[in-house]
């Protein structure tokens, strides 16, 4: 489903280079729910934007559903996008359209009629809990409320797969861990789940009861992948080498 | 694209025009404005040009035949000034109808016609109108060699200075318009860049679920297209009617000025679609090529 094969990432910047991600290797199959934990600057963002092709590598192979992410056209990105649901810290829901209609954006540019629509869009926000708000405007609810929207909205058009990027980053500890059930429920019928985020105690608090995988991000290295104990090995001795101090979640 | 997305398409591009009505309706106007300014130069441009070109077009040519030309030499002439090219019009005139017309002039001093009744001095001649005042020395020169022509008196520097005088002002014209575009498209690109400046976030959110750049350009397109048009139709209803209004007022005010250049201006019905045609096309192309182009930038996820 998702391969990341040597990958690296860097910016430049006209003085100097940051490495951001070097030398990933990992591999997320189908059905899978997994969480990728790290500390801000760890290389959670970018590993989020390769994927959405926000961002290209500038080392190794990314594929996506059997799509080599190096050989995509511009043009043909839209569409990767759209096998793909995506859901961000601060929502990004448009503030002029109702939640009706944010959700129904994501499926009004797959070009689906418009009939298809109107019976997929109620169902999507019933699973979120909202079919009762689908008239109001986003800055009519509450944090937790926008993010479900943004939620029914990566899923109203059937990906394979759901990416979230901090998706708790703006809400209250009770929030929080309701999204973050709802996205054990949406993994339970099947859809391959991506949470990105820096909470590591309601990460180990979930992945304790679902049994989900964890991957720690540190450095731009993978620090520990629960399905792979050889990788936290491989780190312990890079990061020696290096002089890495080992962080501390706070 | 399906029908329904066309649709939906285009209902997003009117509701945003709804939404940010504001900046609708500043951009609207600054466009409407400017294309007035056009009108109004393109109008004065076409004015100028007709005055001088009447005034061009009373400089008659005149052929004077020799003194005693035979009734032949006379017929052979006329036909031969008709077949020159660049002539539209020839009127003999006979040695005794300018004999009259002096006569008249100075009946009260003396009476001419008696004077030189068996004794004619004026010669018969021709008064030639050609179509083209640029070409008049080259007619007259022509018109010189036909048999039985004395003489060819030509408006030749009065012809000249006019057409000198109209290319200028054309020139001046065309300049003031480019100039007047120029700007506009200057004022409408920056008001429609603040419009998608406005909404980048909205842009960016579209790109990341997946919309193409095309789904995401209709809407502004629509958007840019509609005020560009609505600007035209507005620019055309006001100029259309206030030069009505003038037209009419120029000819019931006559002046020793206006009468000389005709007493009339260009009539609305010769330039209205001029005007209609060309705010059409710089409202279609201004805004909806502007929007196209202007949120390129933002595309670029």
């Amino acid at each position: 489903m998702i391969d990341f094969e040597h990958v690296s990432k860097t910016y430049e910047t006209h003085n100097s280079e940051n490495v951001a991600l070097e030398d990933i290797s990992l591999h997320i199959d189908e059905g899978e729910f997994v969480w990728v934990l790290g500390h801000s600057g760890a290389g959670k963002s970018t590993f989020i934007k390769l994927m959405q092709m926000e961002e290209r590598a500038t080392g190794g192979t990314i594929t996506i559903n059997g799509q080599n992410l190096n050989k995509i056209k511009r043009k043909k990105v839209p569409f990767l996008r759209r096998e793909m649901g995506v859901v961000f810290q601060d929502f990004r829901l448009i503030p002029t359209m109702t939640v009706y209609e944010n959700v129904a954006f994501a499926m009004r540019v797959t070009n689906i009629s418009t009939k298809h629509i109107k019976s997929r869009v109620p169902f999507a926000l019933s699973l979120v809990g909202l079919e009762d708000k689908m008239d109001r405007l986003p800055d009519e609810l509450s944090g937790g409320e926008q993010q479900r929207v943004a939620v029914a909205r990566a899923l109203v058009h059937g990906p394979k797969f759901i990416i979230a990027d901090e998706p708790t980053g703006n809400l209250d500890p009770e929030m929080s861990m309701d999204i973050m059930q709802l996205f054990e429920a949406i993994n339970k019928v099947g859809i391959t789940v991506v949470v990105v985020t820096h909470e590591h105690q309601l990460v180990h608090k979930l992945a304790a009861k679902y049994h989900n995988r964890i991957i720690t991000l540190a450095h731009g290295l993978v620090k520990s992948d629960t399905a792979d104990p050889l990788v936290a090995e491989e780190y312990a001795q890079l990061a020696a080498e290096r002089g890495y101090e080992d962080e501390e979640f706070v | 694209m399906r029908f329904s997305s066309f649709t939906y398409l285009v209902g997003q591009g009117l509701h945003n025009l709804k939404a940010n009505r504001l900046m609708t309706l500043a951009s609207m106007g600054v466009l409407t404005v400017c294309m007035l300014l056009i009108g109004a130069a393109f109008l004065l441009g076409a004015n100028i040009d007709a005055m001088v070109a009447y005034i061009g077009d009373q400089n008659q040519t005149i052929v004077y035949m020799d003194l005693g030309a035979s009734e032949e030499q006379l017929a052979a002439a006329d036909a031969a000034i008709r077949s020159t090219a660049g002539v539209v019009e020839v009127s003999y005139v006979s040695p005794q109808e300018v004999l009259d017309r002096y006569a008249d002039m100075l009946k009260d001093y003396t009476n001419l016609r008696e004077a030189f009744e068996d004794d004619n001095p004026f010669n018969p001649n021709y008064v030639v109108v050609v179509d083209d005042p640029n070409h008049i020395s080259d007619i007259a020169a022509q018109l010189r060699t036909i048999g039985g022509v004395e003489d060819v008196v030509a408006p030749v520097e009065m012809s000249r200075l006019f057409v000198t005088l109209q290319t200028a002002i054309n020139y001046a014209c065309y300049g003031i318009v480019a100039v007047l575009a120029l700007v506009s498209m200057v004022v409408i690109n920056n008001t429609i860049k603040i419009t998608v400046f406005n909404r980048r976030k909205e842009i960016n959110i579209m790109k990341l679920v997946g919309a193409t750049n095309g789904f995401i350009r209709f809407p502004f397109f629509v958007e840019g297209v509609t005020s560009g048009l609505v600007s035209a139709a507005l620019a055309s209803g006001i100029i259309c009617g206030a030069y009505y209004a003038l037209t009419r007022w120029y000819e019931e005010n006559p002046t020793n000025i206006s009468q000389l250049f005709g007493g009339t201006l260009v009539p609305l019905q010769d330039v209205w679609y001029y005007l209609v045609i060309g705010f059409a096309a710089l409202g279609f192309v201004l805004c909806g090529i502007g929007t196209a182009t202007s949120i390129r930038k933002h595309l670029k996820v």
